[in-house]
């Protein structure tokens, strides 16, 4: 039984579902998840806590996308080199990629894994969606 | 490319690219090799330099526009798509910048195309930005290389205009020896330049007019914003600087890199549950609910939930299961997503046991009822809010509240036809002010006290719970229709409400009713079918809230000879709900007709089956004025069966049975505006006095949105329409003549609202 028990400890839970956060497309097409709660993380998880989540990962893709000096710069020397300059440097969308990439894990860490969500980087999707998977809660010490 | 099974090389599509780069290297290179020397000497050698640099510059872009991805969407998992796949609409609406524009479900990439997305069948991907497919560089133009191909298209210009120039400059210096080599050579360059001069310069113009005025190709030449505002424009020096100075969009189709491992183990961290928040964690029997996700369709899969779908379900043969579905959401969506599955539940998990988790879901911001019309709109709101643009979750959550709210508050029934139970539970707890405002029903009655009583979480499970009640208010009252007669009573969210309810018990009830009218009218059950159902009965007895001004006495008399064979059917029926339900998932048939009785329309009606409405509207009636006075009805019950439309929507992207488009018409014109319905319908309701008078407007009003929405749709796949979401607003999809047949019966069949002028 004790062998038992710690692979169930072992064991990643089973997803018992996955909710799809949508984008938001009111503002056009720049890259905005809706930031409405769904109804089934509401058991789960704070409403306010989520929203949060969902306004960082706004704010983090609107500073990627952002028309600036930045890019403005990013552009012309991209120019100037024949866009040599792609295979040595990386963009400044990628790199605010990497930042919301390091943000997911980190709430994932702190915030969602707890709870048994997880939420999965909507790069992977095509930034199309946010995938929020919610795993069974079994509760291991009941006596199973 | 990405999923290119099947995928032969095809030499022939190279042709075009392998040509213009062969003439375009070829041509610049003879340039360089015979005419710039002279150049060079004569002039200054600051030519050769110059015409470089742009020859660079242009293949540069050239390759950049060739070899970049121009913004790929990879193809949605499949646990992503398993509920929209053949059930979902083939469009959903989304509003940007306050205009409508349409999102149309890819059959090959298994969503919805996000704005300005298309799919290339060249490459057979769907491709963000979509600008066209360039055969001269073999790939796509979209949002990545779009600026790339539009400073290829400037700079080859210029480069074409170098070339000839200096070309021209040579010849004529060279006048004498035309026939040397030198001569001649520059003279074809010249001639190639002179060719290509014409179609590359009118693609340059073209496109500069496209980014002026912030369109791509596919919009201008499908005439998208013809005569019409578009939305993505920024201005004009808005439009170029995005085109130019944009940051470089990230690569969707990405390798397969580690996602970093978060550890994630049970047991998890709850959050605190409030008053209003009572959640009640049904023991799922094996099925993990996909509520969330999939709208019931893991349930009638056999929830097992969660990804095993294939990515094509034959459509057909779920088509009743999505009905079943359907009717579910319908429910759901009308009672202020109280909807259970119930149909799907029942046919494929008869047992209450086996319903899924479901989250309850907590009034918050959705439910607030202060009054039982408030709740109304704003269940309406939330539910509208649901759904808007979240083709996923709006079912889902719409299965999920009404579940939850089921298990909250029905007291009874639980064990009995899930679906009546749930429909119950929908609407009490609907009603149940989650905020405890129970006084949101009307207080004054014994009746509503008891019934608040009743419905209480301790009596969740107790069916007798309801009959206590009904003892309380009148001890004759038999089970039957004590339990109808509090369901109709209280709880705009009863699912069936049998208008055969004692004389006493509607009396009570008739006030209560009015009150509740808003409310029930927002569950989509409800309203119609209470009321409906009611007013022929309390006909009889006394003034019912419902105007029958126009019935002819034949046929109220016809009306109430079925009303009351109704009543006895269902009072057997009570015990055979399911082969009720089943009856009508599997008929399909919208009948309104009474089918088996209130439940039975009751549970069509979220289907949209029409309303229902109680009565069917000639009892000989054909099915086509049942339909009628159904989608009159329907509009009551616009909500539910707008959530039943919108699954049912789907199934237009699926092959649909005839019947089925009716339906799914009726259904999807309800489309996903339960709380815009609500809304609407609220107001109208308010005065009790019978809906007809408001509901013909608001038929019309909605007939009138459809119709301008259904013209739009061209296709149509079965002749179902695709369900429109209009941000929070409904389209119906009722036919004019249809909505004339509704005006009708529904006032016949004793339809409370929907009788149309």
């Amino acid at each position: 039984m004790a062998e038992t028990h710690s692979l169930q400890d072992l064991q990643q839970p089973a997803v018992s579902s996955k909710v799809f956060v949508q984008r938001d497309y009111s503002s056009g097409t720049i890259c905005k998840f809706q930031t409405k709660f769904p109804s089934e993380l509401e058991s789960r998880m704070d409403k306010q806590q989520f929203e949060e989540t969902m306004q960082t990962l706004n704010n983090l893709y609107a500073e990627a996308e952002k028309l600036g000096g930045k890019s403005y710069l990013e552009g012309c020397l991209a120019c100037l080199t024949a866009y040599t300059i792609f295979l040595c440097m990386e963009t400044h969308y990628e790199k605010v990629l990497k930042k919301i990439a390091k943000y997911i894990k980190d709430q994932n860490e702190k915030i969602y894994a707890p709870r048994g969500l997880l939420l999965t980087d909507p790069i992977e999707r095509g930034l199309r969606v946010v995938e929020i998977t919610i795993f069974e809660d079994r509760n291991i010490g009941s006596g199973r | 490319m990405p999923n290119s099974a099947g995928k032969r090389f095809k030499p022939t599509k190279y042709i075009p690219v392998s040509t213009a780069a062969t003439l375009l290297v070829g041509s610049t290179t003879l340039f360089f090799v015979f005419t710039c020397p002279w150049l060079m000497k004569v002039i200054s050698p600051a030519v050769p330099l110059y015409n470089g640099l742009v020859f660079l510059f242009v293949l540069a872009n050239f390759s950049m526009a060739t070899f970049m991805d121009p913004g790929i969407y990879p193809r949605a998992d499949e646990d992503e798509d398993k509920d929209d796949d053949f059930r979902a609409p083939l469009y959903k609406n989304v509003e940007i910048k306050g205009i409508q524009v349409r999102m149309k479900w890819c059959a090959t990439c298994h969503f919805y195309r996000p704005p300005r997305c298309s799919h290339c069948s060249v490459c057979d991907n769907c491709v963000e930005d979509f600008d066209h497919h360039c055969p001269w560089v073999n790939n796509c133009i979209g949002r990545r290389n779009y600026r790339y191909f539009f400073l290829f298209l400037l700079s080859l210009s210029v480069h074409m205009v170098g070339v000839f120039s200096f070309g021209l400059i040579f010849v004529l210096h060279h006048r004498e020896k035309l026939g040397g080599l030198h001569t001649t050579v520059t003279m074809v360059v010249m001639c190639i330049a002179g060719l290509f001069f014409i179609p590359v310069m009118g693609l340059t113009g073209f496109h500069m007019v496209l980014v002026a005025r912030g369109r791509t190709t596919n919009e201008q030449v499908t005439g998208k914003f013809r005569g019409g505002v578009n939305p993505f424009t920024k201005g004009c020096c808005g439009n170029v600087e995005y085109v130019l100075c944009s940051p470089l969009a990230p690569r969707y189709v990405l390798d397969p890199r580690k996602r970093p491992h978060v550890k994630i183990q049970p047991p998890f961290i709850r959050p605190d549950l409030s008053d209003q928040q009572i959640t009640i964690k049904v023991s799922d029997n094996g099925m993990h609910s996909t509520i969330t996700n999939s709208k019931s369709k893991s349930s009638i899969d056999g929830l097992d939930g969660k990804e095993t779908q294939p990515p094509l379900p034959p459509k057909a043969d779920r088509y009743n299961q999505l009905k079943g579905q359907l009717t579910s959401s319908e429910e759901s969506s009308l009672s202020g997503k109280t909807h259970p599955s119930t149909p799907a539940m029942y046919r494929f998990k008869p047992s209450f046991g086996t319903m899924p988790k479901v989250h309850y879901h907590t009034a918050g911001e959705k439910i607030v009822m202060p009054d039982g019309r408030k709740n109304s709109a704003i269940l309406e709101e939330g539910v509208r809010s649901d759904y808007r643009s979240e083709p996923n979750l709006d079912l889902p959550e719409y299965a999920n509240a009404p579940l939850h709210r089921t298990f909250q508050s029905s007291p009874h029934q639980l064990d009995a036809d899930p679906t009546n139970s749930r429909t119950l539970s929908l609407k009490q707890g609907h009603h149940r002010p989650e905020k405890g405002q129970l006084q949101v029903l009307p207080p004054q009655t014994v009746a509503s006290t008891a019934y608040k009583g009743v419905f209480s979480p301790n009596t969740l499970s107790n069916r007798n719970g309801s009959l206590s009640y009904d003892s309380l208010l009148n001890p004759s009252i038999s089970p039957a229709s004590a339990n109808e007669c509090m369901a109709h009573r209280g709880m705009p969210s009863m699912g069936f409400h049998s208008p055969y309810l004692p004389t006493k018990m509607c009396h009570i009830r008739e006030s209560e009713i009015h009150r509740q009218q808003v409310a029930q009218t927002y569950s989509p059950v409800m309203p119609p079918r209470g009321l409906g159902r009611q007013s022929p009965h309390l006909r009889d007895r006394e003034p019912s809230p419902v105007r029958y001004d126009n019935l002819s006495q034949t046929i109220m008399a016809s009306i109430q000879e079925r009303k009351e064979k109704e009543e006895r059917e269902k009072r057997q029926m009570l015990h055979g709900r399911s082969q009720t339900h089943i009856y009508v998932q599997d008929s399909g048939v919208f009948d309104a007709g009474y089918g088996p009785p209130a439940n039975a329309s009751f549970l069509d009606g979220p289907r949209g089956h029409g309303s229902r409405g109680p009565t069917p509207p000639a009892y000989g009636g054909s099915r086509d004025n049942l339909m009628g006075v159904g989608l009159a009805n329907y509009g009551q019950r616009t909500p539910v069966l707008r959530h039943a439309g919108t699954t049912l929507g789907r199934a237009p992207r699926t092959s649909s049975t005839s019947l089925h488009t009716d339906h799914s018409s009726s259904n999807s014109s309800q489309g996903r505006a339960p709380s815009h319905e609500g809304s609407y319908r609220s107001p109208t309701h308010k005065p009790r006095s019978p809906a007809m008078p408001r509901s013909p407007s608001y038929s019309h009003q909605k007939l009138s949105y459809i119709s301008a929405h259904d013209r739009t749709d061209s296709p149509r796949l079965g002749g179902q329409r695709e369900t429109m979401k209009v941000n929070g607003q409904m389209d119906c999809h009722l036919s004019p003549s249809r909505h004339g047949n509704v005006k009708k019966v529904t006032g016949v069949g004793g339809t409370t609202y929907e009788i149309s002028v």
